[in-house]
């Protein structure tokens, strides 16, 4: 079509938009000041307290955190109930665990294997059941996720029940955490520097990327399918790619938590991957606020830290976490934190009221052939049907 | 072979029992109760306290007192799921499905783990059991407990047919099933029928858990677990939904289980359960009775 | 786009920040920049322990807790280790490795100088190199998968392979030729399996697995009265054991049944019912009652348990802080290699449950294992046969 050569002025707008809230106290500028605040935080903290037992539970919750933001995707994003999340967990800390004990390789190799592992998973499981019901979904995956934990005990090179052990710690080219570092007189060990890199790397890219992911033309897509997958398939999108695109991404980032785990405990074992693993991650996306990047965090701290710091309720743990769920789901069933949520002393739009319209023409009266009377029913009447 | 075929039918009728009470109340309330495993676990907890509670009464190893149990049992754990519906499944009747599938998750784990809290992890000893002297029949052995067992459950099999199929209740149940909305026009109390639904369903689930208990002896908090995962996948092989297919399920199942693990291996069992349970979700996922459901927009 | 006044806010809220971060880096102590902890020579020396304390083995937790804490007060009394008191300081590891981690660098920070845990293998495992990158050498008392052998630490339970010989020699003492080994597929109970039929030589030995959660065994009894053996070894947990030698039973098995240091427990016949357990066996360590000086030593315990009996592993406990103290002596102190110069040194050194001298691998020489019977008070295990000679 030639390229219109008229300018059409655009109509104005009925009313005028509200100009864009600025400042500090705007939503978005406040949360990502807070996320900043709090990165920095956790950087700086190694040089307040370096206890190892501090900086290994701080490790294993950031690596939730991952894994969580992974679940989000699926469960928050794209509204897939997966019971069986823990598996591409196994799936990445397997392939790593045994790319790096019986192969020699170093971790960073074994990445884009891992990434690959993931990708198959995610195909395998998500192909041919995400046509399905999201009834039948959820105990479809909970069985693939029993499937894999029994495949890992079976199976030789997974080590059997016994698992992998001696999982070598990060290291890129030659020069391994293991080695430790000096800079500026102060020497890291393998631990810091451990939670440096899932700090930096695995915080840092799954809060951003997964968020940013959530933000653009795939999250919207995803939200759809999410609220009505027959309308959007009548927009145009497919709802069968959509989802299995959720359901590989959340897959990558499981495997990624993965191979961060064994890298951070060095062991592994299929105890790791029961389906009480699953419904645990699935508590963290869901307690904290399905599809909401901070609800999120907040849901995999808790369930990741509060085991620790409640050591002596340790038996109550998973009574309170089914009861707490039941309550959440029933009385706010989006999370603590929602995804629509804005805190309240946030700055918001000012939308200015717009006035009803006025009537152009008055057309007539109505013949009223029965009287005031009527007039006092009718009106009861509109009250009653409204 | 023979042996292998009495077993897995032996088995398949405690998977038909659990199914059928899955199968039901998903029929009704299109809704997979993730707690109906727990709800056969809680029925051998409650009959073991229940018996607890009698020891020295009566002779131990008896068949009538097993009955008495058996009911006694059945009636609590129906009420138990009618409760559960209440609170719990009630108020999430217009919710997105999403949302009742995880608070179904949250229910099973607090059943699970209240049990745990009250009667410790380790596995009971059940105090009344089953034994018998087995005979020979067609090269398999078989056991009067056994026979029994079969018995009672394919009776609990036919009276609810007889209910469900020739009954007003269980009409009104079935109306439901196709449409809640149309039903609810025509007159019927849908709430009390759910609730009646719901009372059924466990009801058989305590009933399987009690049977189970005595044959094999020890009951633990998390025997409902797995039970509960057979108990679905048997529905979907029978054609969730349908009242046959979850009796029908439950058998083939429990077939398909003996002869895999005598093929394969007994740690391979439950990988070749689910993977039966994916092959039918891909290919016929009506099941194998099951009719097409239009979905309407 | 923005304002002065705005820039001007987030530039100051970020210099902030920075500030403070220097301000905390520089005035802080026991961060990075500081130097470590080092032992300061006197106050009491700290043994950590990893034990279960919640979980399905939350019972041993205290079994071991109290058997370190008898030994320890023992050894006080006795003058202690260099001059210094023994200070017993417990984790829970949950037997789950992720949990135990926690622990193990809990008990790090804590400042323990020995190990005296450790009952789950899959939970004691990631916690090896923790312990060995601080310096701390470990003595464990219950967990003894192969695994662990070799790897730096010693073990006072003697080895999959150590009760595999066990198991082996009582099989041919008995003149059995058809073996069938059933696992239920965990760690422990398939290396112990793997071992017994490694050891098996000349004899025909079959495989059965089952999974432990099941009820129903049908198909694995099938299998095994199928293979028409002489001798069945069950090496997993009593809790499946108890209804698997039923069945076997019931189903017509009347055969020898072997079980491994996992079903060793009076539970397994209430289980399996008491006529199912003629003719039943268990490969086990010696608890204090098969011992000579046994009941005295009860005694003591339960002076230290507030009367509580004890269980399985409160002796090796007891044992491997008893040894560990004697390794501090030898070295005068505290120093890790010392420490472990001391321990390999060790040679007869007098245990109620034998002399003891760790293998170069850190395993148990000769291990301990007894054959014991249930024909105890309940259907609990004891003593039947010494194995020696």
């Amino acid at each position: 079509m030639a390229k219109s050569t008229f300018n059409l002025p655009a109509p104005a707008p009925t009313i005028t938009r509200p100009p864009a809230v600025s400042g500090l106290l705007a939503p978005t500028r406040f949360m990502r000041l807070v996320a900043l605040v709090l990165f920095i935080a956790a950087a700086v903290l190694p040089f307040i307290s370096a206890s190892p037992y501090l900086i290994s539970i701080l490790t294993s919750a950031m690596i939730y955190i991952v894994l969580a933001m992974g679940l989000n995707v699926v469960v928050g994003y794209a509204g897939l109930l997966d019971l069986g999340f823990i598996a591409f967990m196994a799936v990445g800390a397997y392939t790593s665990g045994i790319l790096t004990t019986q192969f020699g390789w170093s971790m960073f190799e074994s990445i884009p294997v891992v990434v690959l592992a993931c990708i198959a998973a995610g195909l395998i499981i998500g192909g041919p059941t995400l046509r399905l019901r999201s009834d039948y979904l959820a105990i479809v995956t909970l069985g693939f996720g029993e499937i894999i934990r029994i495949t890992a005990k079976n199976l030789q090179i997974t080590g059997g029940a016994t698992g992998i052990h001696g999982i070598p710690t990060w290291s890129f080219f030659g020069w391994s955490f293991k080695d430790g570092l000096e800079l500026g007189g102060i020497t890291f060990n393998s631990k810091i520097l451990l939670y440096y890199f899932v700090l930096f790397v695995g915080i840092g890219l799954a809060v951003v990327a997964v968020s940013r992911l959530g933000k653009g033309k795939l999250g919207r897509a995803w939200k759809s399918v999410r609220d009505d997958e027959d309308v959007s398939e009548a927009m145009g999108i497919n709802g069968y790619k959509t989802k299995l695109m959720a359901y590989i991404i959340g897959a990558i980032w499981g495997g990624f938590a993965g191979t961060l785990m064994a890298a951070h405990l060095s062991a592994i074992s299929p105890n790791s991957f029961e389906f009480l693993y699953s419904a645990l991650v699935l508590m963290a996306v869901v307690l904290g606020g399905m599809g909401s990047t901070p609800g999120v965090i907040i849901g995999a701290l808790f369930v990741s830290l509060a085991p620790e710091f409640l050591r002596d309720f340790s038996e109550w743990r998973y009574l309170l976490f089914g009861v707490l769920l039941v309550v959440v789901m029933i009385f706010r069933p989006k999370g603590i934190w929602p995804a629509t949520a804005v805190l309240p002393f946030l700055k918001k739009r000012n939308i200015e009221e717009v006035p009803p319209t006025e009537a152009v023409t008055v057309v007539g009266e109505l013949d009223d052939e029965f009287g005031d009377e009527l007039d006092g029913k009718r009106n009861a009447n509109e009250e009653g049907t409204r | 072979m023979f042996q292998l075929i009495w077993d897995g039918l032996f088995v398949g009728s405690f998977y038909a029992l659990v199914a059928l009470g899955y199968s039901m109340v998903y029929g009704i309330i299109k809704l997979l109760n993730f707690a109906h495993g727990d709800l056969y676990m809680l029925g051998s907890f409650i009959a073991f306290v229940v018996i607890g509670g009698f020891t020295g009464l009566m002779g131990i190893g008896s068949i009538p007192i097993l009955l008495l149990v058996l009911l006694i049992s059945m009636l609590a754990t129906g009420g138990i799921g009618v409760l559960i519906e209440r609170v719990a499944y009630r108020p999430l009747r217009n919710s997105p499905r999403l949302s009742a599938l995880i608070t179904a998750v949250g229910v099973s784990f607090t059943i699970e783990y209240a049990v745990r809290q009250i009667f410790g992890a380790e596995p009971k000893v059940f105090p009344l059991q089953l034994s018998g002297q087995p005979m020979q029949v067609l090269g398999a052995r078989i056991t009067m407990p056994q026979l029994i067992l079969m018995a009672v459950a394919a009776v609990l099999m036919v009276l609810l047919q007889r209910y469900v199929m020739h009954s007003r209740e269980g009409r009104a149940m079935r109306a439901i099933a196709l449409d809640q909305n149309a039903s609810l026009l025509m007159g019927v109390n849908v709430n009390k029928v759910i609730s009646r639904t719901f009372f059924i369903g466990s009801a058989l689930a305590g009933a399987a858990g009690v049977m189970a208990a005595a044959y094999y002896g020890t009951i633990d908090f998390l025997m409902g677990f797995v039970i509960g995962l057979k108990a679905f996948t048997a529905a979907v092989i029978g054609g969730i939904g349908n009242l046959y297919g979850a009796m029908v399920g439950g058998i083939v199942l429990g077939l398909l289980e003996s002869f895999g693990t005598s093929w394969f291996g007994g740690e391979w069992r439950d990988v070749f359960a689910f993977g039966f349970l994916i092959l039918f979700l891909v290919f016929k996922p009506t099941g194998l009775l099951g009719e097409r459901v239009v979905e309407r927009v | 786009m923005f304002s002065r006044t705005t820039r001007m806010k987030r530039t100051l809220t970020l210099g902030a920040l920075a500030a403070s971060a220097a301000l905390v880096l520089s005035a802080c102590s026991g961060g990075l920049a500081s130097g470590g902890e080092t032992d300061s020579g006197d106050g009491p020396i700290k043994l950590g322990m990893l034990a279960p304390f919640s979980g399905s083995e939350a019972a041993f937790g205290d079994y071991m807790k109290f058997g370190a804490q008898l030994a320890i007060d023992e050894v006080n009394a006795d003058g202690g280790v260099a001059g210094r008191d023994l200070e017993l300081v417990t984790e829970d590891d949950a037997c789950d490795a992720t949990a135990s981690v926690a622990a193990a660098q809990k008990l790090v920070t804590a400042g323990v100088k020995g190990s005296v845990g450790g009952y789950c293998s899959g939970a004691t495992l990631p916690t090896l190199p923790i312990f060995a990158d601080a310096g701390i050498p470990m003595v464990i008392p219950a967990a003894n998968s192969n695994e662990l052998v070799g790897q730096g630490a010693f073990m006072i339970n003697g080895t999959g392979t150590q009760q595999a010989e066990a198991a082996v020699t009582w099989i041919n003492k008995e003149g059995a030729k058809n073996v069938v080994i059933i696992d239920d597929n965990e760690a422990y109970p398939k290396d112990l399996a793997d071992s017994i039929e490694k050891q098996a030589t000349g004899l025909t030995v079959a495989r059965e697995h089952v999974n432990p959660d099941e009820k129903d065994f049908s198909a694995a009894v099938n299998s095994v009265l199928g293979k028409s053996p002489d001798f069945v070894v069950w090496t997993g947990y009593y809790q499946a054991g108890g209804l698997l030698i039923k069945q076997l039973r019931a189903a017509g098995y009347a055969g020898p049944i072997l079980v491994g240091d996992g079903s060793v427990d009076a539970q397994l016949s209430a289980i399996a019912g008491a006529d199912a357990m003629t003719g039943v066996v268990g490969t086990f360590t010696r608890t204090p009652d098969m011992l000579e000086n046994g009941a005295q030593w009860i005694e003591d315990y339960k002076k230290v348990s507030g009367g509580k009996d004890p269980g399985p592993y409160s002796i090796q406990t007891y044992e491997a802080v008893k040894t560990i103290a004697e390794a501090m002596n030898v070295a005068e102190g505290t120093d890790y290699d010392k420490v472990v110069a001391g321990l390999k040194g060790l040679k007869d050194f007098p245990l109620l449950t034998g002399n003891l001298t760790f293998a170069d691998d850190g395993s148990r020489q000769g291990g301990g294992f007894v054959i014991v019977e249930p024909t105890g008070d309940g259907g609990a295990f004891v003593l039947k046969d010494e194995l020696k000679g």
